[in-house]
């Protein structure tokens, strides 16, 4: 075999990955519903300059982004660094991919209307290029900024942000009325990209680097081996973590108790789970605002969507470890981990409940104050956050770490169920749930109401 | 027959992870005292075993006692005498070693805090470093100090030297030493460095496909197995050798290397007399016999 044949069949073994890993059908499967969409939309009724034809092209940096992260998954392991010809198969692995979906992208301009005979060539050449320097943004994303696979859950935001200041129109006009200056930046743009992924030292620099895929986060192990290798360098730094006062309480209540009593290893288990947040106090305000700054933007969505307030901090938990499964031997029996289990499960989702209601009944006296606007014709006032709610983290909690103890070993049907969890709150409150305590309200004071005439 | 009682009793224990049979009748007695090498290549279902002893894992039919109770109804009075070390050695990462070692001695009454102090010099462990950063080395090592800390007297070592360097692992051995000195302490050790292992072991257990193949003393499982090399005084070796049981022959130029099974070393010097030669017998070292045995 030839070195250059070589070398292509190692390019059709990393494409393969593409299809090979299962986890990213579902990823796949929901990219191909946003591209129907985004296709149907424009073809429906096709119209010029409103954005209908660039929505696909704004799918390229979500898939340069998936594309760099599997690039890198193959390279971060030790074999492939010194499989020939292996290191330079990155660069030509996004390349192929980055080209491919780009052309698709393209070849929806051909439909464009309005297009006369020199402009249905070179349109479509400014789209894939267009769709080229997207591409390469979400490779960059990947590259060259650390851990940036964290911020894939703000993309929805992303989007929305972007569609509310019309850039898909912005982007249409510029592949319309400027293709030739799209034309040079994509190439640029590419040049460049084709040159930083050839370099010899990416590889080096990733090679045997702990690195978490987009796919990890269902991989327990993967994931626990990536944050003792990555939380090590951390901890270091933080010399007074956890600090000495939260030790000699939780270590005081223990010895309080009597040896091998249940109360001593429910202190333990308190311990372990609250002593990290409670030492970082500073983290801990630093949420406090955050959740603050998210009632302010929810506030203004309107009152229905106030029941994300009330769900997220069930997802926000999801990830406690408890310690029902631990292997760490110390002398606490089944029962004792299940009792300190459930007494954990009850104290977070009450703490939880507590700082969720502190934080929603803030929005009272905050809505005297916010006031209304007008942005883009649309007008916006802020609504509190709909206090009847609360017991919704007090529920989902307990059920959300049921969840997380049955598919233990499987932490994909764990998130799947979560997820289809919160769908069920999310659309059952956006369309019922707020109408059925308003209503139970209403006959709480109708009944309150009754009871003082009488 | 032994007189004692046995502090783990396993009897026709099976377990299956999916099509997997991680143990399949597994039958095992465990008396004090003793040092217990379990060997076995990996699957062989030496960690399932351990974590049914100390009821981490339920068996599927069968029955696992210790210290006379039920395994998975092990309370904090019986699992308070038992240290264990993890062979991935799950430990809290966001602790320096001193905060864990005072949260796990918390719940011991019986907590050597002069072992603690031996233990932490002797085998150099920083007290301030946080347990996520430390090698794996010194993460091994501060495994089995929550492990013995506690005084246990049933000590399960489940690959505990295989992250430890050479001098480590020396002192390591030397300890294990020491603390069977203690009455009625036993140590269970699963371990693939076999040279370590023979050197501290009293009996020995081994596993393949999660059946137990043999179950003996070590003195008498290495007089069960014993190389014969004979040399030929004038001219040839005689065609038929009067060995009986061998199970390995190896010969080359008036010269034969034999490994026989089950036949004592008086009957071997008997046999060697008989022919004109030069007869030498050896024990086998453990990897030996154990290749011998799981082959």
């Amino acid at each position: 075999m030839s070195y250059q044949s070589a070398k292509m069949s190692i390019l059709t073994v990393n494409l393969k990955h593409l299809y090979q890993r299962r986890g990213l059908w579902l990823v796949y499967a929901f990219l191909g519903f946003i591209a129907f969409a985004c296709i149907a939309g424009a073809l429906d009724r096709p119209a010029a300059g409103k954005g209908q034809f660039t929505r696909f092209v704004l799918l390229s940096p979500v898939i340069g982004l998936l594309a760099a992260m599997l690039a890198l998954e193959v390279v971060a392991k030790p074999f492939s660094y010194s499989l020939p010809g292996h290191r330079k198969t990155l660069r030509q692995f996004i390349s192929v991919v980055g080209v491919t979906v780009s052309l698709l992208g393209s070849l929806l301009f051909l439909m464009y209307p309005g297009l006369r005979s020199w402009q249905l060539a070179l349109v479509p050449c400014s789209t894939l290029f267009a769709g080229l320097i997207f591409y390469w943004l979400g490779v960059w994303l990947i590259f060259g900024i650390r851990s940036s696979w964290r911020f894939v859950g703000f993309l929805p935001l992303v989007i929305i942000t972007a569609g509310f200041f019309n850039l898909h129109v912005i982007i249409e006009r510029a592949i319309v009325e400027t293709p030739f200056a799209v034309i040079l930046v994509g190439a640029l743009s590419s040049v460049v990209a084709w040159r930083l992924l050839g370099n010899a030292g990416l590889a080096r620099r990733y090679c045997a680097v702990p690195w978490l895929g987009f796919l990890d986060f269902w991989n327990r192990d993967k994931l626990q081996r990536y944050t003792q290798a990555k939380k090590a360098i951390k901890w270091e730094k933080l010399k007074t973590h956890p600090n000495p006062w939260v030790e000699q309480f939780f270590l005081g209540r223990m010895k309080e108790c009597e040896y091998f009593s249940q109360g001593r290893h429910v202190w333990g288990g308190l311990y372990t789970t609250f002593a990290v947040a409670l030492s970082r106090w500073r983290d801990a305000l630093s949420g406090f605002l955050m959740a603050l700054l998210v009632v302010c933007f929810l506030g203004y969505m309107g009152p229905a969507a106030t029941i994300i307030f009330f769900i997220m901090p069930g997802f926000m938990v999801a990830q406690t470890r408890l310690p029902a499964y631990s292997s760490m031997l110390v002398s606490g029996g089944r029962t004792e981990r299940f009792i300190t289990t459930i007494t954990l499960v009850a104290t977070i989702a009450v703490l939880v409940t507590v700082l969720v209601t502190v934080v929603a009944a803030s929005s009272l006296p905050l809505a005297a104050i916010m006031p209304d606007f007008t942005l883009r014709g649309a007008n916006f006032s802020f609504h509190a956050v709909n206090m009847g709610l609360f017991f919704v983290p007090l529920l989902m909690i307990p059920i959300v770490f049921a969840l997380q103890l049955i598919f233990f070993r499987k932490p994909i049907f764990m998130m799947l169920s979560i997820m289809l969890l919160f769908m069920l709150l999310f659309f059952g409150g956006f369309f019922g749930l707020p109408a059925l305590v308003l209503q139970r309200n209403i006959v709480i004071s109708h009944a309150v109401h009754k009871i003082s005439i009488d | 027959m032994n007189s004692e009682k046995p502090i783990v009793q396993m009897r026709k224990v099976c377990k299956r992870f999916k099509k997997t049979t991680a143990l399949d009748q597994v039958d095992l007695e465990i008396y004090p005292g003793r040092i217990i090498g379990l060997l076995g290549a990996n699957g062989a279902g030496k960690s399932t075993l351990l974590r049914h002893i100390i009821g981490l894992y339920l068996a599927d039919t069968g029955e696992c006692v210790t210290f006379g109770c039920e395994a998975g109804k092990l309370g904090p009075k019986e699992l308070a005498r038992i240290g264990y070390v993890h062979q991935q050695g799950e430990l809290l990462e966001w602790m320096t070693v001193r905060q864990l070692v005072r949260y796990v001695s918390t719940y011991y009454e019986n907590w050597n805090r002069e072992l603690e102090e031996k233990y932490i010099a002797d085998f150099e462990i920083s007290t301030k470093a946080r347990v996520g950063s430390l090698s794996p080395g010194q993460r091994q090592r501060l495994a089995i100090l929550v492990a013995i800390g506690l005084e246990p007297e049933l000590l399960i070592l489940d690959e505990p030297a295989a992250a430890l360097d050479p001098v480590a692992r020396a002192r390591f051995l030397d300890l294990l030493l020491q603390i069977i000195q203690a009455e009625n302490r036993t140590i269970i050790i699963s371990s693939h460095i076999l040279s370590d292992v023979e050197k501290v072991i009293d009996h020995a257990v081994i596993m393949k496909e999660g059946r137990i193949l043999l179950d003996c003393g070590f003195d008498e499982l290495r007089e069960r197995f014993s190389q014969v090399r004979i040399s030929a005084l004038t001219g040839e070796l005689p065609a038929e050798l009067p060995f009986e049981n061998v199970v390995y022959c190896k010969r080359s130029d008036g010269q034969a290397i034999l490994t026989v099974r089950d036949c004592p070393q008086e009957k071997l010097q008997e046999q060697a007399k008989r022919l004109d030669c030069w007869v030498e017998i050896e024990t086998l070292p453990l990897e030996e016999i154990y290749k011998i045995v799981v082959s």
